[in-house]
């Protein structure tokens, strides 16, 4: 318990009736009239509520169907910029097999969700696109970038890569046990394709695995980066070196609840 | 808490993982590599040991403790015929990747399963660069034609 002396108790009470009578002087001089309105501009907009959406096995195989559509777009654009020439004819040969395998696996899942009563999805993920390839590619084609060719070898890697982690990541999301194990058949194939890309970009056997730039520190990229699959971020360097030797990089990351392809989603190709 | 069901197959896969550290540590010291193949196969052996120890941890008492030894003598019969060892590795690679994704089939727990999707992708990409050493045809590093073993 506090002890206060008279004299203290006088003076915290005229110290409480000033503070009371500045604060009572302070609203009268503001002028505010209580009128029980909030002050407001514009009117807020309706808001329409999203569809109800649940993550099903379905939405997860079309999902994994869009991304194979981003992959053949991806290999569709390198060929078209008829780039891939010289010492990169090779990687034309590949860009072709790859596609085909793109378009099987895409086929396969779309099947397996038409299985479980959804429809089939044949559109490249509109967010994946809008967020990571159509940047990525305006990156590549602007003047002045001194290697196009390779940074659109790059671009296929880091799209194998991410086709790759959404397959092994879809394997702990799905309920059925086949799936997973469909899921990763396609999966493997991604990660040998990123694998087959990795040596391109970084050839010979001290590129398979995991090093790192002497200049930089920053991971170079390896074929085998790891023991185990990573779900990490994805980073890609392209475009014209800046002054410091630094590009531009993008993070790519597998598809999340904003760009699965629920059922309500309409392809519109 | 795993089934009796995982547990079977996980012992399965833990004593094939061990079986293909033991051939890949028969081959990782051979005087006919150069520097960079040996490098190339003590990462590739370092993988199994991470795998076969990982699959050790969630097994516990029910770990696996010895390799699949019909596996072992054939692969490592085989690799002492050969001048080279890629082709083998390749095969053992490309059934271990058609072996797990059979199990996935059969496993209860997502969350193995996950785990064991894990080390497929890599072994994927083993075999993908082990076939770009004896081979360069594209479908000897995509096509995986191995049949899964199954568990006795």
């Amino acid at each position: 318990m506090i002890a206060l002396s008279r004299r203290e108790l006088l003076r915290l009470s005229g110290l409480s009736l000033a503070s009371g009578l500045v604060i009572a002087a302070c609203g009268k001089q503001s002028g505010l009239v209580d009128d029980n309105a909030i002050a407001s501009l514009g009117q807020a907009p309706k808001i329409t509520p999203l569809a109800e959406a649940e993550v099903t096995d379905a939405v997860l195989l079309r999902t994994a169907a869009s991304l194979e559509y981003n992959a053949i777009e991806t290999y569709m654009t390198a060929l078209d910029l008829g780039i891939l020439t010289g010492d990169l004819a090779k990687v034309a040969e590949m860009a072709k097999r790859f596609t085909a395998d793109h378009q099987q696996h895409a086929d396969a899942v779309n099947a397996l969700a038409v299985k479980l009563g959804a429809k089939e999805y044949t559109c490249s993920n509109t967010r994946i696109k809008d967020l990571y390839l159509a940047p990525a590619i305006k990156i590549i084609t602007e003047d002045g970038n001194p290697n196009p060719a390779m940074d659109i070898v790059a671009l296929a890697h880091a799209v194998e890569n991410l086709a790759a982690e959404t397959y092994q990541s879809v394997v702990g999301l799905l309920t059925d046990p086949i799936l997973r194990a469909d899921a990763i058949r396609i999966g493997q194939q991604e990660a040998r394709h990123a694998a087959l890309l990795a040596q391109i970009l970084n050839p010979g056997l001290q590129g398979v695995g995991p090093t790192s730039n002497e200049q930089t520190g920053k991971p170079n990229i390896a074929a085998v980066p790891s023991a185990f699959g990573s779900l990490a971020n994805i980073q890609l360097a392209i475009g014209k070196p800046k002054p410091d030797g630094s590009r531009i990089t993008l993070i790519l990351e597998t598809p999340s609840l904003n760009s699965l392809i629920y059922d309500s989603v309409v392809c519109q190709a | 808490m795993l089934s009796d069901n995982d547990i079977n197959l996980l012992a399965f896969t833990q004593s094939l993982e061990l079986t293909t550290r033991d051939l890949y540590l028969t081959v990782v010291g051979l005087k006919t590599l150069s520097e960079q193949e040996g490098a190339l196969l003590a990462q590739f052996h370092s993988h199994h040991v991470a795998y076969e120890q990982s699959l050790n941890g969630l097994l516990g008492k029910n770990a696996a403790t010895a390799r699949n030894e019909k596996v072992f003598i054939d692969f490592s019969s085989k690799l002492s015929k050969s001048s080279t060892p890629w082709a083998q590795l390749l095969e053992i690679e490309n059934i271990l990747v058609a072996t797990h994704a059979k199990t996935i089939e059969s496993i209860e727990s997502a969350k193995v399963a996950a785990l064991m999707a894990s080390i497929v992708t890599v072994e994927a990409r083993h075999a993908a660069i082990l076939a770009t050493l004896t081979t360069s045809d594209l479908s000897a590093a995509l096509d995986n034609k191995a049949i899964a073993l199954v568990a006795s």
